[in-house]
């Protein structure tokens, strides 16, 4: 595989903590209490694909991609786009290699200044890197971004406020704002999540489109492993600030390796009412990642832990081409995914 | 940006959609209006300039319109002849009379025509159908120059409706030269009063004028001995006659006989001034530290934080009453201190805005596209926290225009500046509250509530309209 | 303990702009122990008639017509004051939305619980305590953990204890608006498990209100669909899900993605609800339909009963033995 040209962004080691306040306590005694959001994380991500970052509330995803942007300042690591490591880059290298990377997120009733109309909105990228020079190329590159996003005729959404749009179209709008500076890759945290689920596939679909003809490379963070193996080509795993598994969305899912993306998994609810079954297999909640467990950081909850588990922290390995698990009982997982599977299918038939 | 103009007319619009809807709103505004235009129009709506015309009625004159009350319905109302053209020359006897000036003064030159005796009278008459009145005053300037020989004579006699003539004074003989000298006749004069036959403690104005009718005063002149060769002229200056009247005007005057609807409507004018002078300055201040400080955070914040604690800490008043001591009593010394004491609430209210608006989305979004601070701050907060600086601005005025009138009010106004507070300190200071002068002390009172009612009613309804304008999103 | 019958409901939101029809004609009935899901997208009217059920409305909100009969009492002639002392809480009570943020941080959860018993039942203190630590127990919460706050919770905990709050008075239908759509997929399992072992232990009724079928599939024996604020469809749920009639439902359900199903692209239901001052004339959902004809852009139809039993649906495209046009939405 030649690897090298075609992946368009490398993190090696990302580490992000947010430090707490210290008691004086801590003070004299030098410690650093911090929130361990991402903490030690390694994926890559290729040219023109979906890569999905899977994982509940507290797990890191978010953290991830926002430190990606430097929205959050890496505590650690490197974050190496098409050759550069962003993690280094000064204040002004990292302006302009904003127009390559840029990030749509969650929430479209607050990504938009409610005093500004369309345009601005979507034009204020190029005012902010100095592109708008020339009115009529701002307008241009504005009209095109809107039609991008399917907001056609532009002239009729451009002259409007978000307050006067729905959900749907403020995201697309959200879109529109990050495409205005033809970026390589954009960071999509949990885009449709706050959208009726009648109207989360257009913006998908929009997404799927513009990654097809425009070689865009997409990150998207989401809670939704369901929607997450339909949208992306691969899929990491996110638990408590690190991932647990990747590998491409349809292995993931057939034959997840770890006992927390196989508990995700059983989780999700199904829309068919004759399969009936709600699964409370893992025990409690995410664990406070300003304290996380020791060894596998699962391991409180997990039903195959060991005193291994306990004590040591189980590396990334690849147990398929492609398909990496962090887990020293990836075989008793396996075995015991087997198992499960047979006593469904046993009492759906 | 054509489109930005649209947007801000059509947001205000909806403000004023909605503040429109808001009886306590649109009643603060009526409130404001009346006194923005006392403020504004002071010169068309006042005569009198508040500080320097004294003595425009008698002191402490009650208002004109207290004349609809049966007590005051005859009360002596001012009689006032201010200027030489206002008398009337009745007898002209062999003289030439020329207008001059002397100096400022516009004077008339009185001599005679030709050989022989010169006689001249003129004449100053009213209608007086009030009360009598408690005094009365006359001035007449005048002086005479005439060659050897010549000699003059001048006499002031007020004759009353039914005919009696009184002789309130006569010159002696005036030869050579009589310097210029302004004679007055004055009703309170003990001298003047024995002449006349009156106890020397009679009110010589009610004595004299007790009837109803026409009064006429007589300047009498006399020129005796001119011929051909030899000359003389009286030259008479500008001659004032007053009854001061008990009634003056739309709020009647203060001690010194000066129009306290002047003072009133001038000091709207300043009390106005000085409330949106101090609040713009304090919401700038106010804004550009809480932006500054919310954005930023940090040390930066827990300095400029620190500051407002300290000053907030401050008692205002003692300080305040130093600086004035120490720099001396201005006006514009007083508005930048009352401002350096005001703008600490705004910056807390920016500050706290600015802190959620720091992590709201589309801040993220500038900072994703590369925006820097100053471009977010100006960008994205300045224009979200305009609104509720807005209503934070509304609010601070009153307390500004009440900061000032306190200071007026103990004595560390601006001695040339006519204000509200001015007004009750003289008020306190010569006796009104004892007089119960009600017209003097009332106006600057009222005022100052209504007005500061008027800015709260408008500044809540503001408040709620902005507010919720913010919520949504 | 009674059903409940709700006949030709209709609630108004008065607004500036002209009356909001948020609840437009809806009927169901509820058996005693049955759930009922009510689904739909944001702005159909299922909250607002969870609302109108326990007459939370906001001020604007007004009944405008129909009948809401609990066993042989009529709710809607009752006074407020009644209808709090008689109905609400006791008989019926409601899990909102995101309530678990609703617990007052400063007392425990417990005291809270045992408050709520205290305001509507004549008990005493002690009673009631020993009432809360037995409903904390059966939300599956340790009640040694009556004394602690509410940040000493999680998340998912929290929940459960506002629905052990719910059921303080011993009420006979509990309506769950959006119970688990904060929280994540293994907390929302735990909740909705807690939920349905309750409902069993109790013999509960309940309407939960959700825009997830999925949480409807796995925990309901009826489901009603809402659209414009209208049921456009109405059945047992196993039958409505896996042989949907309407083309809306048919839309909803394709759009939700099914993990074990093969990769395929997301679907969804093209433009967006209509506005509920001004709905569309004729059948609501026609601008959307993609079998839209002339007569379903002038005829409202009826919600009626086609094909299997119970199972009603409001479209003149499925004829009357139940056949329906299979819509594929892209």
């Amino acid at each position: 595989m030649n690897q090298q040209n075609d992946v368009l962004l490398e993190v090696r080691g990302l580490v992000k903590h947010f430090p707490l306040r210290r008691s004086l306590k801590q003070v004299l005694q030098g410690q650093r209490p911090a929130v361990r959001a991402v903490d030690g994380v390694d994926f890559f991500v290729r040219r023109g694909e979906i890569f999905g970052l899977v994982g509940e509330s507290g797990s890191g995803k978010t953290t991830t991609g926002r430190t990606l942007l430097r929205l959050d300042e890496p505590t650690a690591g490197q974050i190496i786009f098409d050759g550069q490591d962003i993690a280094r880059l000064d204040a002004e290298g990292m302006r302009k290699l904003r127009r390559r990377m840029q990030i749509v997120f969650q929430d479209p009733y607050d990504s938009m200044n409610p005093n500004m109309d369309v345009f601005s909105i979507v034009a204020e990228p190029l005012r902010i890197q100095g592109l708008d020079k020339d009115p009529e190329e701002v307008e241009r590159r504005v009209v095109q971004a809107l039609e991008d996003v399917e907001l056609t005729p532009a002239e009729e959404y451009m002259y409007r406020y978000p307050k006067e749009l729905s959900g749907g179209q403020r995201q697309r709008i959200a879109i529109a704002r990050a495409l205005v500076l033809e970026p390589d890759f954009i960071v999509a945290d949990e885009p449709v999540s706050m959208l009726d689920v009648s109207i989360r596939g257009e913006i998908l679909k929009i997404l799927m489109r513009l990654v097809k003809e425009r070689g865009l490379s997409l990150l998207f963070i989401t809670h939704d492993l369901a929607l997450a193996r339909h949208f992306c080509d691969r899929v990491a795993v996110m638990y408590l600030g690190q991932i647990v598994e990747y590998s491409d969305s349809n292995s993931l899912v057939k034959r997840p390796h770890h006992p927390y993306t196989q508990a995700l998994m059983r989780a999700v609810l199904s829309t068919d009412p004759r399969r009936k079954h709600i699964y409370t297999g893992l025990k409690g909640e995410i664990p406070n990642p300003a304290n996380p467990p020791s060894g596998c950081r699962l391991h409180p909850r997990c039903p195959l832990a060991t005193d291994l588990c306990k004590q040591q922290a189980p590396e990334l390995t690849e147990h398929a081409p492609g398909h990496w698990a962090a887990c020293h009982h990836v075989e008793r997982s396996l075995a015991q995914l087997a198992e499960q599977r047979r006593e469904a299918a046993g009492s759906a038939g | 940006m054509s489109t930005n103009t649209r947007k801000r007319k059509s947001a205000l619009r909806e403000v004023w959609d909605e503040y429109k809807r808001s009886p306590q709103g649109m009643f603060g505004l009526v409130l404001f209006l009346i006194f923005l235009f006392i403020g504004v129009g002071a010169p068309l709506l006042t005569p009198y300039d508040p500080l320097e015309d004294r003595g425009l009625a008698d002191s402490m004159a009650r208002p004109a319109w207290m004349r609809f009350f049966p007590k005051y319905r005859n009360a002596p109302v001012t009689v006032d002849a201010l200027s030489l053209r206002d008398w009337n020359v009745t007898v002209e006897e062999n003289v030439r009379l020329e207008w001059g000036q002397r100096g400022e003064e516009e004077v008339l030159f009185v001599s005679p025509a030709g050989p022989g005796p010169a006689r001249f009278v003129m004449e100053y008459s009213f209608d007086y159908h009030s009360d009598p009145p408690d005094t009365f005053i006359l001035q007449v300037p005048y002086s005479f120059e005439g060659d050897t020989g010549v000699t003059g004579r001048a006499a002031i006699v007020l004759v009353d409706p039914s005919g009696d003539e009184y002789r309130m004074w006569e010159s002696r003989v005036m030869r050579n030269q009589v310097r210029w000298t302004t004679q007055r006749v004055d009703s309170r004069d003990m001298q003047l009063k024995t002449r006349l036959g009156f106890r020397p403690l009679a009110n010589l104005a009610h004595e004299l004028i007790d009837e109803k009718g026409e009064y006429r005063f007589l300047l009498q002149f006399e020129i005796d001995g001119a011929d051909d060769e030899k000359g003389a002229t009286v030259t008479v200056g500008q001659s004032r006659f007053r009854i001061p009247g008990r009634l003056h005007g739309p709020l009647g005057t203060d001690h010194l006989g000066a129009d306290l609807w002047a003072q009133f409507v001038y000091g709207t004018r300043t009390s106005l001034t000085i409330g949106f002078i101090v609040a713009a300055l304090a919401v700038v201040v106010g804004t550009l530290v809480g932006i500054v400080s919310g954005y930023f955070g940090g040390w930066v914040d827990e300095l400029l934080m620190r500051l407002v604690d300290v000053l907030i800490a401050i008692p205002f008043l003692p300080i305040l009453i130093v600086f004035v001591a120490v720099v001396g009593k201005s006006i514009s010394t007083l508005v930048v201190l009352v401002a350096i004491f005001s703008w600490m609430s705004i910056a807390r209210l920016v500050r706290s805005q600015t802190l959620t608006l720091r992590e709201r989305t589309f801040v993220e979004a500038a900072r994703a596209a590369g925006a820097g601070p100053r471009y977010i701050m100006k960008t994205h907060i300045l224009p979200n926290v305009l609104g509720l600086v807005f209503a934070a601005l509304v609010l601070l005025i009153p307390s500004a225009i009440v900061t000032e009138a306190t200071l007026s009010f103990l004595g560390f106004g601006d001695p040339r500046v006519p204000t509200w507070g001015r007004m009750l300190q003289n008020a306190k200071s010569f006796g009104a509250f004892t007089e119960l002068a009600w017209w003097w002390i009332l106006p600057p009172g009222l005022a100052l509530t209504i007005l500061a009612m008027a800015f709260v009613f408008i500044g809540n309804t503001l408040d709620d309209i902005l507010n919720r304008r913010s919520s949504e999103r | 303990m009674g059903r409940l019958v709700v006949s030709d409901l209709q609630m108004h939101y008065k607004t500036r702009k002209g009356n909001v029809r948020a609840v437009d004609k809806v009927s169901f009935t509820l058996e005693p122990g049955r759930a009922l899901g009510v689904v739909g997208e944001s702005g159909c009217g299922k909250s607002s008639l969870g609302l109108t059920l326990l007459r939370l409305l906001p001020k604007n909100g007004e009944v405008v017509g129909g009948s809401i009969r609990l066993g042989d009492q009529e709710l809607l002639q009752l006074t407020d004051e009644e209808f709090r002392k008689n109905v609400r809480w006791t008989k019926m009570s409601m899990v909102f939305q995101g309530a678990m943020n609703a617990l007052n941080p400063v007392l425990t959860v417990g005291s809270q619980i045992a408050e709520a018993i205290v305001a509507h039942e004549q008990t005493s203190k002690k009673e009631a305590a020993a009432r809360a630590r037995q409903l904390l127990e059966m939300v599956g919460i340790n009640p040694d953990r009556y004394h602690h706050y509410p940040h000493q919770f999680s998340g998912g905990m929290k929940q459960r204890a506002v629905i052990a709050m719910a059921l303080a008075c011993n009420p006979q239908i509990v309506i769950a608006d959006e119970p688990t759509t904060a929280l994540d997929v293994m907390v929302q399992a735990q909740v909705l498990k807690a939920m349905a072992d309750l409902r069993e232990r109790l013999g509960l009724s309940m309407i939960l209100v959700s825009h997830d079928l999925s949480v409807v599939a796995q925990t309901c024996d009826d489901v009603a669909v809402m659209y414009a604020g209208r049921i456009v469809e109405y059945g047992p749920v196993e039958e409505v899900f896996t042989n949907p009639l309407h083309p809306y439902t048919q839309g909803l359900t394709q759009a939700f993605p099914d993990i074990d199903a093969e990769r395929a692209p997301i679907v969804s239901i093209p433009g967006t609800p209509p506005n509920l001052i001004n709905p569309p004339a004729g059948c609501r959902f026609h601008p959307r339909c993609p079998l839209a004809d002339e007569a379903c852009r002038r005829i409202d139809p009826e919600l009626a009963e086609k094909g299997r039993a119970g199972h009603k649906v409001a479209c003149l495209k499925v004829s009357d033995d139940g056949q329906a046009a299979e819509v594929k939405f892209a």
